[in-house]
């Protein structure tokens, strides 16, 4: 049995009817891991024996005629900036190299209380940071479709992991498109949801008003499954909303005959790389074969604003939310003459570069002056691209536009390019801006087995809406393949 | 040329909740081991999120309703940055742009007359932790390290802004103290200075000959009434010399030395921090919509100002006996429940200005801590209204129900006075006192050797002083004979 091939709710199935037990699947995947992940370093930190513990109780719990829960037995990995309980967190950064949380993340708690089983945690940007996993202590995770390309990021070893094989599911945070875009660029399937729809409580902040937990997986029945999971209010997180949420896997077959669905337009196709064109043509062809209406849609105010806004946003949050991390109570730590010495030599030597750059620009726009110049007129736009968003969905009940506008980067472009790295986040970071449901769905591959894809999005707190269009171009454009790294072994530079 | 001096105040007050602002944490930490009071959300642990306290809302909104302030309905949290040992997030979650409470006043007794001083804003904010600079010789300067304790660390405080509308230390401390009162009759907080549950930070500034305000200093470290009155003093007089002789001010924040008596510069202007002010988006806007604050409105008990002028009209108090007697919400309690034993309203208060003030000063204990329930009290006044009891023998008596933690009836029995008459029972315990005391006198009158009934008579006066003349003399002449014979 290749319990890699297959899905998590096929997985969770055998477990429940004892075809297979947890522990057999959670071998499987452990074995997969141990002999393929030096090609692609997608996987951090592997915890067997909390893992094999986990997979014995939901065995246990089937044995003994208990629910095992929805996702039984199904073996998962969380970007590394979950808080995990007795597991190493270290947001791939120095700063955190050897910080042992003694919680879970409601996230992750709630994964494990529906049966699934936590392996181990994923390479990523550092403190998230980053669209290329390049900037981890770890060194770079590199995309399981090409070993030349980045698997985008910041959770790139989540995406990696989903495409190589290694688990079913994993866990991301997306705060300007950190889900979504390495999911397209490893060709699985990502999402953000609704602002509100996951509680942050023990993901480790990068901005408090952006970030939400997504899910990644090889096709959209999982991915509404895992929602379903993870959704929901948390008495640890006040900015969780508190409204009923559908059964999402139920919804996500719904169909979308009669649904209107817009097409983003007036943005520079151009400077595209073409199959990303291409892909949300296949794919608004496929809403129309399955009964949907396609309507064109302009959003002068998001295509110009949105990137210098979202930075301005994020990095400014990013400064105060990193503040706390001082060396003093957990952390690396450096000692000083004075205090301020001290907080100076930590910080210096704990964060990387990128960190530090983003934490300078951050303070320097909450600086009075430029905070009157350039936050608060942020904070206005902002409102503007939600209130453009609230406008289009009135009229829709969905939007088609690119996630990335390139196919994978090869790998070194951030020290090369920085600015167009930043420029890639124009599509993603909307979602996070106006607190949209976003989807990442694969469509299929170039001749060069590059994947394409499209973003979906909806209105705040339309995820079922969203998944059921994602699952009906799904049904016409194929889920995912596994990523061929057998075959590709020795291939890594 | 007099200048007039300008004051405003910044009061901290320490919300009486059972929990920290923004996690589960117990609020009772004053005492409590250094760093033992905390949990991952008060230390900032990575991932950790503050979860809004609504007690500490509710008690802020009942404070700012009490300084006649309009509530906000709309209403949020902002993140105020600065890297220090003792706040562990590096910000410091306060309110900033809209803050719960504007716009009101308190009208204070101060020179004899009453005046108005308006309220800028409250809002409400956490604590900080509190650092320990060890050293030898115990001074602030020259530890080689420090302490930080964090049971403090997220504390719910709510900071009241009053508007520059005082114009003396006299005014300023009946401000605080008009301020300090309403927190304790709302029960809101403790506002104690010692404890640091009411903490001030004073403004000071003369203003200029053509009436527009001078430059303003901060006086922080004032943690007594009577610190604020001589720092405000001396500031007041150095701010004149300085400008007597010609020099400017600068704008600056100055630390009260409460031993040397002056105050020194403690940063300028130009070192004012930045705290990079910005919305704290991990806590959604609080709505304190017009129901929920209608509620808490109808839940506010008199105020002391109400209670003030009840007491004056409904018992006929002078403005000075009321002022007195409603200071404290639990001793205007006691007055109310002494009268309400029927005893006159003038003679409860006499007795609580005086003669429990006295006691109350003499043992060093708070009203709350009088051993006397106000219905015993009330009771005593009544015996000496019925003149049972002579003011001086009323003293007495009060003095040994506090002593002894006595009920009235004990108290009068200890003190051997008579509870209107002795007679029956209680007289023949005393008699047979008398008898045991005197076994010669009885053992001749036994034996029939009293022939001019003079050992009897001896007996008899005995008694009648035992019992102060509370007896009745036929009563003790029968009673004698008769347990003689």
């Amino acid at each position: 049995m290749e319990f890699h091939k297959l899905s998590a709710l096929e997985i969770a199935e055998g477990v429940k009817k004892g075809s297979w037990t947890a522990s057999e699947v959670l071998s499987a995947h452990l074995d997969r891991i141990k002999k393929f992940d030096g090609q692609i370093n997608s996987v951090v930190t592997l915890s067997e024996e909390s893992a094999y513990s986990d997979a014995r109780e939901t065995d246990n719990a089937v044995s003994e005629g208990r629910d095992p829960g929805p996702l039984a037995g199904v073996p998962f990995l969380v970007k590394d900036n979950f808080c995990t309980d007795g597991i190493r967190t270290t947001c791939c950064s120095k700063m955190l190299s050897d910080w042992i949380p003694d919680y879970d993340a409601t996230a992750v708690k709630r994964m494990k209380d529906a049966g699934a089983v936590l392996m181990g945690k994923t390479n990523m940007d550092e403190f998230a940071m980053g669209s290329t996993t390049e900037s981890s202590i770890f060194g770079p995770t590199l995309n399981p479709r090409d070993f030349n390309r980045v698997p985008g990021g910041s959770s790139g070893g989540s995406a990696a992991a989903v495409a190589a094989g290694f688990c079913p599911i994993a866990l991301g945070s997306d705060t300007g498109g950190s889900v979504r875009q390495p999911s397209a660029f490893c060709g699985v399937q990502g999402m953000k949801p609704s602002y509100g729809q996951i509680s942050r409580y023990g993901i480790v902040a990068y901005a408090s008003s952006l970030d939400q937990v997504g899910p990644i997986t090889r096709n959209i029945a999982d991915m509404a499954a895992v929602l379903g999971v993870l959704a929901g209010p948390d008495p640890n997180d006040t900015t969780c909303d508190a409204y009923e949420r559908p059964s999402f896997s139920e919804t996500a077959s719904a169909g979308i005959k009669g649904k209107k669905i817009a097409v983003l337009t007036g943005y520079d196709a151009e400077s595209m790389d073409s199959p990303l064109i291409e892909a949300i043509e296949k794919a608004v062809e496929y809403c129309r074969s399955a009964g949907a209406e396609i309507v064109e849609a302009k959003l002068p105010i998001t295509m110009k604003h949105a990137v210098a806004c979202y930075y301005m946003v994020a990095l400014g949050d990013a400064s105060s939310k990193l503040a706390c991390f001082d060396g003093m109570r957990y952390g690396h730590h450096s000692d000083g003459r004075s205090l301020v010495e001290m907080y100076k030599r930590s910080r210096n030597q704990g964060f990387g570069k990128e960190v530090r750059k983003r934490i300078l620009i951050g303070t320097c726009i909450l600086t009075r002056g430029y905070y009157e110049n350039y936050y608060v007129p942020a904070t206005k736009v902002r409102q503007m691209i939600a209130d453009e968003y609230a406008e289009l969905f009135k009229g829709v009940d969905s939007l088609i536009c690119p996630i990335s506008p390139a196919l994978p980067y090869k790998k070194g472009l951030v020290e090369e390019d920085p600015v167009r790295m930043y420029l890639g986040d124009a599509f993603s970071s909307i979602a996070n801006l106006a607190g949209l449901p976003s989807i990442s769905l694969n469509i299929g591959f170039t001749e060069e087995g590059l994947p394409t894809n499209v973003q979906l999005m909806g209105p705040r707190f339309g995820d079922a809406g969203l998944l059921a269009l994602a699952h009906a171009i799904e049904n016409k454009a194929g889920s995912p393949p596994i990523a061929d790294i057998e075959k590709k072994g020795g291939c890594r530079e | 040329m007099k200048r007039r001096s300008v004051i405003g105040l910044e009061i901290h007050l320490q919300l009486k909740t059972k929990t920290k602002l923004f996690c589960s944490c117990s609020s009772d930490y004053i005492g409590a081991t250094p760093n033992t009071n905390i949990c991952p959300v008060c230390l900032a642990v990575p991932g950790t999120l503050p979860i809004l306290n609504d007690h500490a809302v509710e008690l802020g909104v009942k404070i700012g309703l009490g300084l006649h302030c309009s509530i906000s309905d709309n209403t949020r949290f902002h993140r105020k940055h600065y890297f220090y040992a003792d706040l562990p997030k590096a910000y410091q979650i306060t309110q900033y742009e809209h803050p719960i409470a504007v716009g009101g006043y308190v009208d204070i007794f101060a020179d004899g007359k009453e005046k108005r001083v308006r309220v800028h804003h409250l809002h409400l904010e956490e604590d900080a932790g509190k650092l320990v600079h060890p050293t030898s010789d115990g001074r602030l300067t020259g530890a080689s390290y420090s302490l930080v304790d964090y049971n403090r660390g997220g504390m719910p405080l709510s900071e009241i802004v009053s508007e520059p509308d005082m114009n003396s230390a006299e005014e300023a401390i009946a401000y605080i103290t008009q301020i300090r009162q309403l927190a304790r009759y709302l029960e809101v907080s403790d506002g104690e200075m010692e404890s640091g549950s009411l903490r001030v930070d004073v403004n000071v500034s003369l203003s200029n000959p053509d009436g527009s305000l001078g430059t303003r200093v901060e006086i922080k470290n004032v943690n007594s009434l009577r610190s604020i009155e001589r720092a405000l003093e001396y500031e007041i007089a150095r701010q004149n010399k300085v400008l007597d002789e010609g020099g400017h001010l600068v704008q600056e924040t100055r630390l009260w030395d409460d031993v040397a008596g002056v105050t020194r510069s403690m940063r300028s202007k130009e070192g004012e921090r930045d705290y990079r002010y910005y919305v704290e988006m991990d806590l959604a806007p609080i709505s304190a919509g017009p129901e929920y604050v209608q509620k808490i409105r109808e839940s506010l008990p008199e105020m002391p100002w109400e209670k003030r002028e009840r007491f004056i009209s409904e018992y006929s108090l002078s403005l000075e006996e009321s002022l007195q007697l409603t200071e404290q919400k639990e001793a205007a309690d006691y007055f109310e429940a002494c009268v309400s034993e029927g005893a006159p309203a003038a003679k409860c208060a006499n007795w609580m200005r005086m003669e429990v003030q006295r006691i109350l000063r003499d043992l060093g204990i708070g009203i709350n801590e009088f051993p006397v329930p106000a219905s015993e009290l009330g009771k005593l006044i009544i015996k000496v209204e019925k003149r049972e009891l002579s003011n001086t023998q009323a003293k007495d008596v009060l003095a040994v129900m506090v002593e002894k933690k006595a009920s009235l009836k004990e108290a009068v029995g200890l003190c051997g006075i008579s509870d209107g008459r002795i007679t029956g029972h209680a007289l023949e315990e005393v008699i047979r006192k008398i008898f045991a005391s005197e076994p010669e006198a009885v053992e001749t009158i036994k034996s029939g050797n009293d022939k001019k009934g003079a050992k009897v008579k001896f007996l008899q006066g005995l008694v009648m002083r035992e019992t102060r003349g509370s007896a009745d003399p036929a009563e003790v002449a029968s009673l004698v004979n008769s347990m003689l014979g």
